[in-house]
Formats: structure tokens, C-alpha cells, sequence
């Protein structure tokens, strides 16, 4: 029987007139890791935010292990770990001693403190360096020292916000690696604008784009949906201009690729007829016609940028998740 | 509770950990010690003045040497606690360590007392250091112990009250400068808020000296602890952390 952990509904937030969520909602089971894809911007910062008590919403409720985080905050931050985007260390601490202190806030008993500290740093691959201060650590070492402060008093809810930003390739790794352990022990809520992030580490994801959850599914579902949207990639020798091919009905979604187009459909409509029909009728002389499905990026892309957004910021928004 | 007195000695051991702290205290201590030196000369130029007419007996060393010192001492208070209390909590939201201690499950104001729990015992030390020169008058005379105390008592108030106006002003931004310039501000408008008190006929007037600093600490320089000057000075320190308090929870709303 799964229980649930986090759970988020009609969630909005303002700042002044700017909507920065609109509405969402999402459940987190026990175990699970889910990760939070979005764009940069999209919301996924004051969603985590919220979730950690910081910020209050204008509207919706936030349950963490049955408590509401907006009635009884105090006691429902004691389920969570949060670590914002930047690692929250004092620098003029060492390892050790920041993590006792922390422990000590998040009401670890005085008698398992030690143990507590001492094992996450043990989780943590901090044991070597417990000693040092947090100013004279790499960029990776703080980010674990911000990994172990959230989960130092054994939370059931851990929220990591971008955790693997700005590190090396390997720290990049490690700390995946890490976040997978924590599942299962911990329900765990990480948010990405890396799409193999999500891959890695993550069984459920939901998209964010400005402000709204556009998808929530398991890595398998999504993939799944991908194979079976009706994708195809087709190519002229004289091709029309890109407005042109988007005013085709049934057209959702166009992306240069390759000399070509790949083009998915609207749901359950066929534009193939029609494009060929054009194709012959205004001379782009159509060469290649080839059924793909999609990727797991064109899903993203797809699911993040809207009409109106044009090419430009497709392209920009493929850059960022690529990279 | 027990927050709070992690809280307290975490501040208490960060600010003994930067040069801030030492310096301050190096700077107030060489300073004040100089003053009260020279207030010791100055009495002695008196005492031979007042020797000439006679009237020895009226010069009380206390007066003389120890309430200037204190005086001196409080306004060298008003320019460095902003500086001490300016990091509180302007410098945790500069650099991210905020997001630590609000995801904790803590009542803001559980936060707030730690903090000023932290100050009060780094204010404590300081008023005990300040205190140290005036010890040296009992080799050579005899200066009044209780008016000496109740000086002490008040430079003590004195400093627990700027200091929350201090933190309540640093609870309002994430520029520590601002922070301290802000607290500077207001602790310098109180303390000449009588110079109005005689234009501004009997009611205003009468208003504007209770709001006064310099009134209430002058009452324990004298050796008189009355209750209005004790409650002036809690009710200050009590409306600062109020005010912290309150800017902590807008803040949740207000992101």
C-alpha cells in the first residue's frame, strides 16, 4: 500500500501581478523519487520553496507525511529536508561541526546526534574532510555538505533543488548516485532542467513549464506516449517556409532537424494527407517520409514550448536541456 | 528551548570567529579606557580647584570619573552595535544559509530569541570588559559601588535594547550596510528625541522625553534604578523582536 508523502494541490503562487504557479498539483508516493523538469524560470524554485515551509502559497494546500505545511508549519518541517539552489553553508565552520548544528535545529535527540552526524557523513563521502572548514571546499564537497544538511535528521521528504548544478562530470555522478540511494528510505523531490538527470535517477516525472504541471508519468509511461504520438521526420529539396508547414491542419509541434522537419501531429489527427498534397501541389518536391516517434527531449520540448514562443526559443530551450 | 541555546552559541562563537568581534571590542576598549583616564586627570585638576575653596567634600568621584566614562561609553555603543547586530540576519539571507534555518521546524520566534540570546551574552562580555578600568578606583579611592552597579546595570540595558533594535533591523533586508545604517538611524533619532522636548509644549514635549534615550540612561548614572527607566528599556527590547517577528512571517507571504 503506497502512502503519500508529498502532496500538492491547486497550488498558486504571485509575486505582485506575475503568476509564478498557476494551480498545480502532484502526489509524491513513499520511496519514490520524482523529478520536478522544467525549463529555467518555469516555476520550479518557488514550487520547492513552498514545499519547504519558506514560502507561503496565495492559494492551495501542501500536505508532507499527512501534515499541511501552511496550518502547522513547525511541525510539518520536521518531515522535510530542503537544499536550496545554492549550498547552505557557514563558512567558517567545519563539516562537522555545521552538521551537528543543523542536526541540533531539526530536533535530532542529544543522545543519537553523534550517530546522526557521523553516519551522514559516512552516506555522504564527507568523512575525510569532517574536519575542515566549508570555505576551503570545492564546489562539490559543499553541495554534499548541503545534501547531508538535508538529510541529517532523517526526513521522510527530501527536496533538492538543482543538486547537481556547477559541478564536474564526476561529482556530477556521485551525487546522482547518491540521490538514487536516497529513495526508498526517503521520498525524494528533485528538481532538473536536465533531461538525463531524470533519466538516471528519477521513476516519476512531472514537467513544469510557466507555471503549470504539463505532464506527470512515470519515465516508462512518457516514453511510451513518445512512441506512440505519430511523429515523423520528412525532408523536401525545395522546402516551404516554416510558417507555412505550422498553418498545415492537424500540425502541433515542427522542429528543424538534420535538412529536415520532425513534426508531431495534433492528438489524433493526421497531417501526412494534407503535406503531401502541398508538397506536389506548390513543388517542395518531397524526398523522405519517415515515421520516428519521438524523443524523450522532443516530448520535453514539445511539452515546454508553446506557438507563440516561435523557433528561436525552441532552439534556446533544447540548448539548456541538452546540455 | 533548546534551539534557542543552539542558536545563541552558535552566534555567540561566529562572531568570535571573524575579526569583527575582536576588533570592536579592541577599538570600545582602548577607547573608553582613554576617556575614563582622562576623566581621572580631570578630577584631579578639580579636586586642587575645589581644594583651594574648600569644598573638597562636595566632589563626589563617582560623578566624576565613572559616570562620564559610562556616558562616553554609551555612545560609543550607539555607533558599534549596528555593526555587531547588522549581520544577524541580513548576512544568513546574503549568502543562502537562511534557506537552512527557515526549512527547520522552528517558530520564528524561537529564531529570533537564539539570535538575541547570542547578542546579549557578546553584549555581556563587553559591558564586563568596559567595566574593568573603573575596578582600578578602589586601589586609590572610594567610589560609590552602588552607583557604580546601577551605571553598569543601565550600560547593560542600554546595550540589550539597541541591540534588538539592531536585529529587528537587520531582520528587515539582506544588505548588512543597510542593516547597520538603518539601526544607526533609529537608536540616533531616539537619543536626541528630547532636543525637541521643550518646543513641543507640555504633552508632545513630555512624549518626546519618555522616547528619549539619554534621560533614562542618565537616571542610572546617578545611581537611581527606577521601574520607568527598567521598563523604557524592555519595552524597547521587547518592540524590536516584536518587529523582527513580525517581518519574518510577511516574509513567508511576501517571498
Amino acid at each position: 500500500m503506497p502512502e503519500i508523502m508529498i502532496e500538492i494541490s491547486d497550488l498558486t503562487r504571485n509575486y505582485g501581478s506575475t503568476k509564478a504557479l498557476d494551480s498545480i498539483g502532484f502526489q509524491v508516493q513513499r520511496g519514490e523519487v520524482m523529478g520536478f523538469l522544467g525549463p529555467n524560470g518555469a516555476g520550479k524554485t518557488t514550487a520547492m520553496r513552498i514545499l519547504a515551509g519558506i514560502l507561503a502559497p496565495t492559494e492551495g494546500s501542501v500536505h508532507v507525511a499527512g501534515l499541511d505545511m501552511i496550518a502547522n508549519p513547525v511541525a510539518a518541517r520536521a518531515k522535510i529536508g530542503f537544499l536550496p539552489e545554492s549550498p547552505p553553508v557557514y563558512d567558517e565552520m567545519t563539516v562537522r561541526e555545521y552538521l551537528t548544528y543543523l542536526a541540533g535545529l531539526r530536533r535530532v535527540p542529544r543522545a543519537r546526534l553523534r550517530g546522526a552526524v557521523e553516519h551522514t557523513m559516512d552516506r555522504c563521502g564527507l568523512k575525510h574532510v569532517a574536519d575542515r572548514l566549508l570555505r576551503n571546499l570545492s564546489k562539490g564537497y559543499q553541495q554534499r555538505a548541503g545534501i547531508a544538511q538535508a538529510i541529517v535528521h532523517s526526513p521522510e521528504v527530501v527536496i533538492l533543488d538543482e543538486p547537481t548544478v556547477g559541478l564536474d562530470p564526476i561529482q556530477i555522478r556521485e551525487i546522482r548516485q547518491l540521490v538514487r540511494e536516497l529513495g526508498g528510505e526517503h521520498s525524494v523531490l528533485l528538481s532538473t532542467h536536465i533531461l538525463p538527470e531524470v533519466r538516471m535517477t528519477c521513476n516519476r516525472v512531472a514537467v513544469i513549464n510557466q507555471g503549470r504541471i504539463v505532464a506527470n508519468d512515470t519515465l516508462e509511461g512518457l516514453e511510451q506516449k513518445a512512441a506512440s504520438s505519430g511523429s515523423f521526420f520528412i525532408r523536401w529539396l525545395r522546402p516551404p517556409d516554416p510558417e507555412l508547414l505550422r498553418q498545415v491542419p492537424g500540425v502541433a509541434c515542427i522542429q528543424e532537424k538534420q535538412g529536415g522537419w520532425t513534426i508531431t501531429p495534433c492528438k489524433g489527427e493526421d497531417p501526412i494527407p494534407e503535406l503531401v498534397h502541398r508538397s506536389a501541389a506548390q513543388a517542395w518536391d518531397l524526398r523522405e517520409l519517415v515515421p520516428t516517434g519521438e524523443s524523450l527531449e522532443e516530448i520535453f520540448l514539445h511539452l515546454t514550448t508553446r506557438e507563440e514562443d516561435g523557433e528561436t526559443s525552441a532552439v534556446e530551450t533544447s540548448r539548456e536541456v541538452l546540455s | 528551548m533548546r534551539a534557542i541555546g543552539t542558536i545563541a552559541l552558535r552566534e555567540l562563537r561566529s562572531m568570535f570567529l571573524s575579526p569583527l568581534a575582536w576588533t570592536l571590542l579592541a577599538v570600545l576598549f582602548a577607547i573608553t579606557a582613554y576617556m575614563f583616564m582622562a576623566a581621572v586627570f580631570n578630577y584631579q585638576v578639580k579636586l586642587v580647584q575645589f581644594q583651594s575653596y574648600g569644598e573638597v567634600g562636595k566632589l563626589s568621584l563617582t560623578d566624576w570619573t565613572i559616570a562620564p566614562m559610562l556616558g562616553n561609553a554609551a555612545v560609543m555603543l550607539l555607533l558599534i552595535i549596528p555593526m555587531v547586530t547588522m549581520r544577524l540576519f541580513a548576512e544568513e539571507k546574503r549568502r543562502g544559509t537562511w534557506a537552512a534555518i527557515a526549512s527547520s521546524p522552528l517558530a520564528p520566534m524561537e529564531i529570533i530569541l537564539g539570535k538575541y540570546l547570542g547578542l546579549l551574552l557578546f553584549l555581556a562580555i563587553t559591558v564586563s570588559l568596559l567595566s574593568l578600568p573603573t575596578f582600578l578606583l578602589f586601589f586609590f579611592g572610594k567610589p560609590d559601588l552602588g552607583q557604580l552597579l546601577s551605571g553598569l546595570l543601565g550600560l547593560f540595558l542600554l546595550a540589550a535594547s539597541f541591540g534588538a533594535v539592531g536585529l529587528a533591523a537587520s531582520s528587515a533586508t539582506d544588505n548588512p550596510i543597510v542593516a547597520a545604517l538603518a539601526a544607526f538611524g533609529l537608536l540616533l533619532l531616539l537619543w536626541v528625541a528630547a532636543w525637541m522636548g521643550e518646543a513641543g509644549g507640555s504633552g508632545v514635549g513630555l512624549l518626546l522625553g519618555y522616547l528619549s534615550i539619554t534621560g533614562h540612561y542618565q537616571n542610572f548614572l546617578t545611581g537611581v534604578v527606577s521601574s520607568t527607566d527598567l521598563v523604557y528599556f524592555l519595552l524597547l527590547a521587547a518592540t524590536g523582536l516584536l518587529f523582527a517577528r513580525q517581518r519574518l512571517m510577511a516574509e513567508r507571504i511576501r517571498g
